[in-house]
């Protein structure tokens, strides 16, 4: 198991290396000159040559990606004198438009982001699960059906039009929100779940739905094995056939599918966030993106490809826990 | 907006041409729409709304952004000047709190005139006001504002205004005080006197000096880079909380002496900018104004969605501020390469140029006007004459006509960059040109790369839909920038997007900014005006405003003119400071 | 829908027969057949139907929106009237109707196109890596794995918006395509498996079949069922795709109109012009709907085991 761990984390570092080197190159041949963006109107030639040097940007690009690879472990120092900057373990730059570490820009967006993601998560969950493993249960009756035809209508709507819906529906009319602006969970908590109410419930349509259909028949399944049979048969009631046994097996795919949403959900919420104007790690990757802002997005890319792959472990790791069928 | 206006300014800025004894101009008329009458965005044009404020309260503004830099050497956005000047940093010189054409003359600010110019205007001398102060209650001396002088010149710190840069003596090569070299063509002969030794003869300079750049900033304090998140305050508001694309919070700077100070107010205690909110669920705040948005005012224009929310309503309306950017936005064609090389093509395209779907897609009539010359009204008196007398729908046949007789009677194909947030105004410029038989591609640029993608001369579209703003009254901040072309520059181009070429033109410049008599230069710049529009480098387009919906306990509240129609944050308030929470 | 066992099925009939007689027994698969009949016919006849309304997608009509209110169509429902159907888009005033029968012809092209790319490139690497195991196995599961750990969304943007004079179309459908086909790769890679030693597939080995021949002729079949549940349940996905990239403007080019680019710019007018809004999210909406209903019953028919992927 720990080498099977200590294998898997290497991979890891593998996996961030490629992506990070598809994302330089990617952002290599971008039109755009971030240097000439920052140099502003009516720049001339010299100050551009003078600016890009400052940013490293007249190196070759295998040069500029290992300064940046090894600058992650080693650190980097920028400007020199009063001016010097120097950012240590994990380094990963200076966001061209602000002068912020990019570790910091990340760290400070990433608890919007998570607040988003977990309040979410814990939302669709319950329902999603809850309206799984009953529906499975009833299978075949009314209240299947109602509730299947709900989950695949629900999974269907855009989250832009529910979030819409909510916004109208509740602020607008009702009023019985404020309109949404992220205050943080230490100023005031009932604050910050009163604002991300809205959109918890957004994602939370959209992902439960998705997770009664999965749930549903991955617990038919699970009740047609033998070993639940022969449970059912020794007499066992059934509350703790279906608690003991049947959940625990029958919510291992579901894991699978957990771990990879929230991993990519905890920086990929793009479009959620922009809806809601919350200041989380997806809209610092939007505004980065159309500002050139190379740092950030390279900083963004790599968070979010990193919650996708630790989920991905982590997930792997669970199934033995949870699944005594898995050996790893 | 922000970056088109920076770049307006920038030229504004760069008056290399010798205005020699030409004395600065004194009032604007605005463009107040007059005439028109039916305007229900106008009501109150040029005057401040809500009367005089009390003082305290916490003063909100919702944005949908981040600032651009608050670093003064390193600002150079219209609006984000006007809140870094009139907040945080006070300037040599600087614009009278006045709505309309006051707006446009200058007051000294830290220097205890506008300056005393010999030399023949090459040497420039300031006085500052004795007993002017930091934050923390150091004094303020010209060293800072050399120092901060000098800082714009870094490549560490880029993005500010060039100004010093193409007007002091020696500054050629200069990389700033960091490398520890230092300008000599800024003298600081004690600590309450500021020389500048310039290149050339500039009489307009102290307009220069309202830019940010002649902000002081204490060595000291100077972080590089990160002094953009924590600028040291010498106006009436400190920096308490800064956190980018977030939030930013002032209180008040003690040490500032309202004595000092004939522009500033400082009515509110607090300033909260709530940054990152949606446009539009900005505008609906405003809208309702209920609780703490009663005290709020929006950064960012209001968006053309919610004008029927507000146009429609009195009570609604009566809070909206519309005043013109000064901008005139232009479909710029590229005079070196055919076909538009042809002057029948180009004027085939102001005939077929559709200026009211163009204006529609703008935010309509209520919030902005076509324009029928290059130069904005303030520039001609308060209105633009009508010489080509198009109709504002364009005129296909006769557009038509003109591409037959330059030999395209089928027309032909090109392509037009636009800034991503005037996808609207491409697809109303394509769907008019193409009547025409024009057949028009969008290629539609992040605000950020805008100016980069249309400065390169070589690989650019042939159109470029792009806008110019006067920085002063005065036509020299104008046609030079946009219509000279000694000013082109193969990368890096800006102002001058139709790369226009013209001998005659040229003379015709020289000799109005050899002018001395002001009435007389301007008259001669509006000739130009009509004569450079007939040779149609351009197709000017529409004259924007900058709408903006205060909450309803918001008083003192005006569209500055000078910057570019954002609310003067010198001299906004609240009515009711207990209202405002917290 | 689990497997409803169906009765007494006469006997001597093949199984796709079965199938097609178990599909037409649902309700629920003829509404959404009827349902992407329709939108198919849309998008296949856009030009025909707009011809029929009278107004092209990009034509603008100053007459039908009101330019003092920012561009407020006339009239009620968005400017719904005899001239236009479906009301106009609030400040150009171009026809709504047009715009969303030619938006449905490029939202499914890309997400067909899409599906396409992913099922080609999904079931060629997924029967390739589980046939010929060893290092092919090995280097086709790493790049699945290495393609699911990209940020997929975020990726789309960066490249979407990296390009630029190409066709956005093209563009966008080789962009989606490309981080879509692991997922089925996975599904083949299995069955492939699974198949791969039964004694049919050893018969034609031993018979002397070549590896294409025993692909194309034992394995392929063997997945077929699988892949065309799996295909049916990634379509609504790949036009959710197409509209999320051009609802954050990276989709295609102006004046072009996509669901996802009129639900994008509708967005902000949801409550001044509600119907602008509705209109296409309905589209998008149904369209989803029926895609996963399809998909659903495919699954339980041809699939019955497997869980989605």
């Amino acid at each position: 198991m720990i080498l099977y761990t200590l294998r898997r984390l290497a991979a890891v570092i593998g996996v961030l290396t490629a992506v990070a080197a598809v994302t330089f190159t990617i952002f290599y041949v971008l039109p755009s000159d971030p240097a000439a963006a920052a140099c502003g109107k009516a720049c001339s030639a010299e100050r551009l040559a003078a600016i890009r040097a400052h940013m490293g940007l007249d190196q070759p690009l295998w040069r500029q990606f290992w300064e940046f690879v090894s600058g992650i472990f080693t650190g980097r120092t920028t400007g020199s004198g009063q001016y010097a900057m120097r950012c240590g373990f994990p380094c990963l730059g200076y966001s061209y438009e602000n002068s912020e570490a990019v570790w910091d820009l990340l760290t400070d967006r990433l608890p919007v982001s998570a607040s988003l993601a977990i309040g979410a998560a814990a939302l669709w969950l319950a329902l999603g699960l809850s309206a799984g493993t009953v529906a499975a249960l009833r299978k075949g009756t009314l209240t299947d059906r109602v509730l299947m035809v709900g989950a695949v209508g629900a999974a269907s709507l855009p989250v832009y039009f529910t979030s819409m819906m909510l916004i109208y529906g509740v602020i607008r009319v009702a009023g019985l929100l404020p309109y949404p602006q992220y205050v943080p969970f230490g100023d005031d908590p009932v604050g910050w779940a009163s604002n991300l109410l809205l959109p918890w419930l957004a994602l939370a349509v959209l992902y439960a739905a998705m997770y009664a259909r999965q749930s549903r028949s991955s617990m038919i399944e699970t009740m047609a094995e033998p070993y639940i049979r022969t449970a059912r048969a020794k007499g066992l009631p059934r509350r703790t056939v279906v608690v003991k046994h049947g959940l625990r097996a029958g919510m291992t795919p579901v894991l699978t599918l957990f771990g990879m949403d929230l991993g990519g959900l905890l920086a990929g919420a793009v479009i959620t966030e922009s809806i809601f104007g919350l200041p989380g790690v997806g809209r610092l990757f939007y505004g980065a993106l159309s500002t050139g802002d190379q740092p950030v997005i390279l900083g963004v890319t790599l968070l979010a490809a990193a919650f996708i792959v630790v989920a991905n472990l982590a997930v792997d790791l669970l199934y033995a826990v949870v699944d005594p069928r898995v050996r790893l | 907006m922000n970056k088109r206006t920076r770049t307006a300014l920038a030229a504004a800025l760069v008056t290399t041409l010798a205005l020699g004894a030409a004395g600065c101009f004194g009032g604007t008329r605005s463009t107040d729409g007059k005439g028109r009458g039916t305007n229900p965005a106008l009501a109150n044009q040029g005057a401040a709304i809500g009367g005089t404020p009390t003082k305290g309260g916490t003063l909100t503004v919702l944005s949908n952004q981040d600032f651009t830099h608050l670093d003064p050497a390193r600002n150079w956005v219209m609006g984000d000047m006007d809140f870094g000047t009139r907040l945080l940093y006070r300037t040599l010189v600087t614009y009278r709190a006045e709505p309309g054409a006051g707006g446009g003359e200058l007051t000294p600010d830290l220097a205890a005139d506008l300056g005393t110019s010999s030399n023949g205007a090459r040497t420039w001398t300031f006085r500052l006001k004795k007993g002017l102060k930091y934050e923390d209650g150091s004094p303020v001396t010209a060293h800072d504002i050399k120092y901060n002088v000098e800082r714009s010149f870094s490549p560490d710190l880029p993005g500010g205004p060039d100004y010093a840069a193409r007007y002091l003596a020696g500054a050629e090569g200069y990389q700033g005080p960091a490398t520890g070299k230092h300008l000599d063509s800024v003298k600081v002969p004690d600590d309450h006197t500021i020389v500048f030794e310039l290149r050339k003869p500039f009489a307009e300079f102290p307009y220069a000096t309202v830019l940010p750049t002649f902000a002081p900033v204490p060595k000291a304090r100077d972080k590089g880079p990160r002094y953009d998140n924590r600028p040291f305050s010498s106006g009436p508001y400190r920096i308490e909380r800064y956190a980018r694309d977030k939030q930013l919070v002032l209180v008040r700077n003690p040490h500032w002496d309202p004595g000092s100070d004939t522009v500033r107010k400082a009515y509110p205690d607090r300033i909260v900018v709530t940054m990152g909110l949606k446009g539009n669920q900005i505008d609906d705040r405003l809208i309702a104004s209920s609780g703490a948005d009663s005290s709020a005012v929006p950064w960012g224009k209001l968006r053309p969605e919610s004008a029927s929310k507000v146009l429609t309503r009195p009570d609604v309306r009566a809070r909206l501020l519309a005043e013109s950017t000064n901008c005139t936005e232009m479909v710029q064609m590229h005079t070196g390469r055919a076909p538009f090389d042809h002057v029948k093509v180009r004027q085939a395209v102001q005939y077929a140029l559709d200026r009211e779907a163009v204006l529609t897609a703008s935010g309509g009539p209520a919030l902005g006007d076509p324009a029928t010359a290059l130069m904005p009204g303030s520039l001609f008196g308060g209105r633009q004459p009508d010489t080509l007398k198009i109709p504002l729908a364009g005129d296909v046949a006769k557009a038509r006509q003109l591409l037959k007789e330059a030999g395209r009677p089928d027309g032909f194909a090109t392509s037009i960059t636009v800034s991503s947030g005037d996808k609207g105004v491409g697809e109303a410029i394509q769907q008019s040109l193409g009547r025409a038989g024009i057949k028009v591609t969008i290629e539609t640029v992040d605000p950020s790369a805008f100016y980069d993608t249309i400065g390169d001369t070589e690989n650019r579209t042939d159109l470029v839909y792009t806008g110019w703003c006067p920085d002063y009254p005065s036509g020299s901040t104008f046609l030079p920038f946009v219509f000279d072309g000694r000013y082109i520059k193969e990368k890096g181009n800006s102002g001058n997007h139709s790369l226009f070429r013209d001998r005659v033109t040229m003379k015709r410049m020289d000799e109005i900014a050899a002018m001395t008599d002001a009435r007389q230069a301007a008259k001669a710049w509006q000739d130009l005006d009509g004569r450079i529009l007939a040779e149609a480098p351009t197709a000017p387009a529409v004259i924007e405003r900058m709408p903006l919906l205060l909450g309803t306990n918001i008083a003192g509240a005006f569209g500055h003119t000078s910057f570019g129609g954002q609310i003067d944050y010198a001299t906004v308030g609240l009515k009711d400071p207990a209202k405002s929470g917290r | 829908m689990a497997a409803t066992t169906s009765p007494a099925v006469p006997a001597g009939r093949g199984p796709w027969q079965l199938a097609r007689a178990e599909l037409r027994r649902r309700t629920s698969v003829k509404l959404s057949l009827a349902v992407v009949a329709l939108f198919v016919f849309m998008a296949a006849a856009a030009p025909l139907l707009s011809s029929l309304s009278g107004w092209g997608p990009d034509e603008f009509d100053k007459s039908a929106v009101d330019p003092y209110l920012g561009g407020q169509p006339i009239g009620p429902l968005g400017g719904v009237s005899a001239e236009h159907w479906l009301g106009v888009e609030p400040v150009t005033g171009r026809d709504l109707f047009a715009r969303v029968v030619h938006g449905a012809q490029v939202s499914l092209l890309i997400a067909f196109a899409a599906t396409a790319i992913v099922v080609v490139t999904g079931v060629a690497a997924g029967t390739a890596a589980g046939y010929f195991g060893g290092g092919t196995d090995a280097v086709l599961s790493r790049l699945m794995d290495l393609t699911m750990s990209f940020p997929s969304l975020i990726f789309m943007i960066a490249m979407m918006s990296v390009a630029r004079d190409v066709n956005r179309i093209v563009l966008m459908t080789a962009v989606i395509g490309l981080f879509g086909w692991p997922g089925i790769a996975r599904v083949v890679r299995g069955q492939t498996l699974s198949l791969k030693h039964r004694e049919y597939v050893d018969a034609a080995r031993v018979g002397g079949a070549g590896p294409w021949r025993i692909l194309t002729r034992d394995i392929l079949p063997g997945v077929a069922g699988p892949v065309i549940a799996y295909t049916t349940l990634i379509v609504p996905g790949m036009i959710a795709t197409e509209a999320a990239l051009s609802y954050l403007g990276v989709g295609v080019r102006p004046p072009t109109a996509s669901w996802g680019q009129m639900i994008a710019e509708s967005v902000s007018f949801y409550d001044t012009d509600p119907m602008y809004f509705i209109v296409p999210s309905t589209c998008l909406f149904l369209t989803v709907l029926a895609f996963t209903l399809l998909g659903d019953a495919l699954r339980d028919i041809l699939d019955p085991r497997s869980a989605r992927a």
